[in-house]
């Protein structure tokens, strides 16, 4: 039981922080070789099926931790590790909720009555650019809360692998 | 340096060389692969280089970092014992130990195959020398690389998922072969 557990929590966590590091050292990259038409058509595409990746990823970190609370496993967290996931976790869950339902959304926005094709490039480019800073924050807090998860205490779930 | 921080990098340096490999595994599979059914087939062929290109460096760097990080964790947690006393064939810890190795092995054998034999074929241009009939040859000899290429991908994705089943078995217990 605890095994699966801790599997289960080790792999969203690996399937969490892998995306997120696949995003920026392999896609980032990518980019230059692709035109922009194509590129803005990718990344709407990559961006619906990463953000269900990540949802699942961080129900399922969620889940398993609770559970190995409440099947009382063996090493329990300290209450220092779990205000540290669960801060780096709530950061996480809300910049996949901003950036899913606003950020996104708006760098692939349509023309809007009254509007030039000039302020529309310049409103999607500005959603791009946030959504560049805010993945570099996910990624950042990811590789934090990977710290925290791997940290050798016991043998709670991301105790060590 | 204390075995407490000894412990702290190898886990986390063994955690991320899993992240890399079995994330970006799913990231290449589940997010980027279906995508490129979005852009023109050369601008997809072009794609699917040049990301093939740069996660294989992501994937040997994480195969390499897995043996290295995996043995400063082995012994700063005094498990040697394990190795030197010979249990490592009869107790359930040390055969799944060993099965961590051998699969680790067939994950490097199967990357080099991608790597030294499938990626080459890929790579290369057809030349029009020899006629149409051996454009034919080489273009079919591309599909059946891309295929096996393919094949080999989502084998290794599969077996980088039963190692990580087996290593957090030991992690949580005492193995489970």
């Amino acid at each position: 039981m605890h095994t699966a557990l801790g599997y289960v929590f080790t792999i969203e966590w690996a399937v969490y922080v892998g995306g997120a590091l696949f995003m920026e050292l392999v896609w980032r990259p990518l980019q230059r070789y692709v035109p922009p038409g194509q590129t803005g058509v990718l990344c709407n595409v990559m961006g619906r099926r990463y953000r269900w990746l990540a949802i699942a990823s961080l129900v399922a970190i969620a889940a398993t931790c609770v559970a190995w609370q409440a099947t009382g496993g063996p090493g329990r967290l300290s209450v220092a590790r779990w205000l540290a996931l669960g801060a780096a976790w709530v950061v996480l869950a809300s910049l996949v909720t901003v950036m899913g339902l606003l950020v996104h959304p708006r760098s692939h926005a349509r023309i809007e009555p009254g509007e030039d094709r000039a302020e529309l490039k310049r409103r999607r480019m500005r959603s791009i650019r946030v959504m560049d800073v805010l993945l570099r924050i996910e990624l950042g807090v990811a590789l934090v809360g990977a710290l925290v998860a791997a940290w050798p205490h016991g043998s709670g779930p991301g105790a060590s692998l | 340096m204390t075995a407490t921080w000894v412990q702290v990098l190898a886990s986390y340096l063994h955690l991320l060389a899993v992240a890399v490999y079995v994330g970006g595994s799913v990231a290449m599979e589940f997010v980027l692969g279906p995508a490129q059914r979005f852009v023109p087939p050369a601008q997809a062929q072009v794609l699917a280089q040049k990301s093939a290109d740069r996660f294989l460096v992501l994937v040997w760097s994480s195969l390499a970092l897995l043996p290295v990080s995996g043995m400063l964790l082995f012994f700063s947690l005094s498990d040697q014992n394990l190795v030197s006393s010979g249990d490592i064939f009869t107790t359930g810890s040390g055969r799944t130990l060993l099965a961590m190795m051998v699969l680790w092995a067939v994950l490097v054998v199967n990357g080099s195959v991608i790597t030294f034999v499938y990626r080459p074929r890929l790579a290369a241009k057809a030349s029009g020398r020899g006629g149409g009939a051996r454009v034919g040859e080489q273009v079919e000899a591309m599909q059946v690389a891309a295929r096996r290429v393919s094949w080999l991908t989502r084998a290794d994705l599969v077996i980088a998922l039963v190692v990580v089943l087996l290593g957090a078995s030991l992690a949580y217990g005492n193995g489970i072969l």
